[in-house]
Parts: structure tokens; sequence; C-alpha cells
């Protein structure tokens, strides 16, 4: 009797081009953006999520050529990330038929930002993804891909940017990121029970029990994973009847 | 037969025009009043606050025209598409057209839900339409909003939502219809609804 639990597959994205990559190198080619969609929104993907991981300027065209050639052909929510910087990039990637961006770095480095982009645009478009990784009993945001380490608490972090009007908040464990051995629900959890947006969880998917936990016990709103989905270990429709065995409201 | 998306300076309306474009639909973009006169059928899209809507609609100079037009061309509003038909929006202090006097509200803050209600939600059917046509009871469509319909006349209620409450997440009057869910984004579903509104003779 309520919205649906979402699954997310998450695309990385370099010069037009879907790649893949063991911790941002020996990057390889993965396939057409367009091509992957069709196949993931055949598959039931609930939105699609990019990420941009080179900004280059170059660069940054040939995504906005992606970004409108999969609106083109798939008709699901499509959030892009990767390099937001300010509201034109935002505005250019909504034109090209984004329906919400990821901005995340940029927020750190000016939290207005994400005030002004959610009064400029709307609060449902702007999600804000948030690295954090676990140091003894707290955790941190950090930024540029995970590199570099803030002074914000994940939890201070993700309050902050929910009062300047975030929409969601994509929260990725750096810690349980590309491990396969499941989402930080702990973590999770922490964030969630006093959030009032939705929260999608990344971070750690290995197998569809994984998916189950992070909304039973991170109580996620949605679940984003790249390399299983990638890899065709596990599909979403498998996913989906995971979740829809356990009682959770899918999208079948 | 031409569809105008009506531009009010601030939605996802290029959504909107993929979908119909891709369904083999001519477009055009509604950005000053003369363009009116050349489509057959006009789609509201959804997106931004009431309020930003109805006054650059004025200050393009469309709103009145606009009033006219809609209550003789079919029309499809969406999400904000359809609050814009009602007199009155906890959303600041915004008039909207005012064809319906129901106010348009926030979901309730007590409710144990996330706000704004975003994803897939089932449409419970409670009258057959024309842009029902061969669309399942209960199909999951995309949602995105703060604002509802809560309570509206039975007759022109065509589908109602639940998050938390129950919502109207569709209505119908004569040549008029509108949904608080985006067809734009609803995949399949969304395409068998768009399809039927270009096939639609209200």
């Amino acid at each position: 009797m309520t919205v649906a639990v979402r699954i997310i597959p998450c695309l990385d994205i370099r010069a037009g081009r879907v790649v893949k990559g063991i911790n941002f190198e020996n990057i390889i080619d993965a396939g057409d953006p367009v091509e992957t969609a069709e196949r993931y929104n055949t598959e039931g993907a609930d939105e699609l999520c990019f990420l941009d991981i080179d900004a280059s300027y170059e660069n940054r065209s040939a995504t906005l050529s992606t970004v409108e050639a999969v609106a083109s052909q798939v008709f699901i929510p499509l959030t892009v990330g990767g390099g937001v910087s300010k509201l034109q990039d935002i505005e250019r990637l909504l034109e090209k038929g984004a329906d919400k961006v990821s901005i995340n770095t940029s927020a750190i480095l000016d939290p207005s930002l994400v005030g002004n982009a959610a009064k400029k645009f709307g609060s449902q478009c702007i999600v804000v993804a948030v690295d954090s990784k676990r140091e003894g009993e707290k955790s941190y945001v950090y930024t540029h891909g995970g590199k570099n380490k803030t002074a914000f608490e994940t939890s201070a972090w993700i309050k902050i940017v929910e009062s300047e009007g975030a929409g969601e908040i994509l929260l990725t464990s750096m810690d349980r990121d590309g491990t396969k051995i499941g989402f930080d629900n702990e973590l999770t959890f922490s964030i969630a029970k006093d959030l009032s947006i939705p929260l999608i969880t990344s971070g750690g998917a290995g197998s569809i029990d994984h998916m189950i936990e992070g909304i039973t016990d991170g109580k996620a709103d949605a679940v984003l994973a790249a390399s299983i989905f990638h890899q065709k270990e596990i599909t979403i429709a498998e996913v989906k009847d995971g979740l829809a065995s356990k009682g959770i409201e899918v999208r079948l | 037969m031409k569809v105008g998306i009506i531009d009010y300076g601030a939605s996802n309306l290029y959504s909107i025009d993929r979908s119909l474009r891709y369904l083999g639909a001519n477009t055009l973009i509604i950005d000053e009043p003369n363009k009116l006169k050349e489509v057959d059928k006009l789609v509201f899209p959804g997106q931004g606050s009431l309020g930003s809507a109805m006054s650059h609609l004025k200050k393009i100079e469309l709103l009145e025209d606009l009033r006219t037009q809609l209550k003789e061309k079919p029309f499809l509003g969406i999400c904000l598409g359809l609050q814009v038909l009602f007199s009155k929006s906890e959303e600041g202090d915004t008039q909207g057209y005012g064809f319906y006097k129901n106010e348009i509200s926030m979901f309730p803050p007590d409710l144990p839900i996330k706000v704004p209600h975003m994803g897939w939600n089932k449409v419970f059917i409670k009258q057959d339409h024309d842009l029902f046509t061969n669309i399942e009871n209960d199909t999951r469509f995309y949602f995105v909003h703060s604002y509802l319909l809560k309570d509206f006349d039975e007759e022109k209620s065509f589908s109602t939502t639940h998050h938390g409450i129950e919502f109207i997440s569709s209505i119908g009057d004569e040549n008029i219809f509108a949904t608080q869910f985006h067809p734009e984004k609803s995949g399949e579903a969304g395409l068998k609804f768009f399809d039927n509104f270009l096939k639609w003779n209200p």
C-alpha cells in the first residue's frame, strides 16, 4: 500500500561510453550507454544513475550527449552526477534529460549550492551524494571520489544538506564499496531513522540477501549497485523477486 | 495532429516532449500565445512551484489565452499541471486557474512517510477512462511531489494512490485529464498512457 523500494543500477560513464574499473584503475570499456540503459530498463530498473568519472571539458560534453541519447530511448528517472559544481552544470544536465542531479564534492566546498539549486530547480531533482568512511565510532564525509577527508561527521553533514533542501541522499559506505559483503546497515539505519527525505544506500552489495538487509535493517528507501549488475551476477528481476518474497513492496 | 507543451519556464517539459516524439507525435513547445492556435491538444508539464508557473504564464501573456483553450482542447495536466487547475494551494498563497475549488494541501507532517513522495506507486483506477485503456488496475507509475489533492468530486476522480494517506492521483472532466504521477517517467505504463492521450477524442 505504499511506494515501492527502488532498485537503481549505477553506470560509470567516460567519454560517452560505459566503463568499469577496479578502484578507479584498469578502466575498460563495458558497452554502449543506451544499450546498457535499455537492458536495465527491460530488467525492471526503477531508475538509472550515471556517474561521469572523468570531468574534463571534452568528456563533459560527451556526457551531455550520452544523457540526451539515453533520455530519448528510456523513459524512467535518470540521475546524473560527477563534477557538478555550479547551477549552470545542473541546468545543462536537466535540459538534456536528467531528472535529478547528484552533487558531492561541490556541496562540501559550498553548501549553499544545495540550497540555491533546490530553490531554482526544486528539491526533487537535487540528490546529495555522501561518501562516508568509518574511523573508530565515528564516520566522516570524504570528497573528490573518496580521496580527501573532511571535518564533517556523516550524520551532521546529512542534517545540513537536508535543511538546505536536498531532495534525496545517496549514502555510500567507502568501507564496504567493492567488498560485496553487504551494505553498512548500521550506518544507514543511524542516518535513515532521523531523515525526512528518501535515502539510497550504496556500497557493498554482493547478493540478493544484502539488498533485502539494506531495506529491512538499513531502512533505506532505495538500493544502488554497480558491479553485481554489470557482471550479471544477479539480475534486477531476481533482486525484486527476493524483496517481494519478504513482503517488501517492489514494482514487478 | 499536433500536441502543444506549455513552457512555463521551470519544468521538465523536454522529457514529455521526448516521450511523445518517441511515440511518433508532432509536438510544439508553447512559449507565446500565437503558438496556441497551431496545436490540437495541450500538455501542461509538472515541476516547479505553482506561484512561479502562474507568474511566468502571465509574463509571457499566455495566462488568459490558455484559460480559454483549457476548456476547448483535449488537455493533459501532469503533477503541477493538475494543481494549476485548482483555486488554491498551501504552497504559498498562490491562486491557480480556479476551475475547481478544492485545496491542494501538503502531506500531513505527522505521518511516518518520506516527503517528497518519490518513486513508483500503485494507481487504483476507480473509473474507466480512455486514458487508462489497456492499463491494468494497480499499475505502478512514477510520482514526485510534496503537495496533493485529498478530496474531490467522486464523478471526476479517476484514480487514487496511497502514501501515508489516500489521495486523488488523477482527475477527469470532459476535455480535461490530469495526473499527479509522471507518465513521462513511468516506463512502459507511461508510454501506454501517452499513447492513449494521443488517440483520445473527448
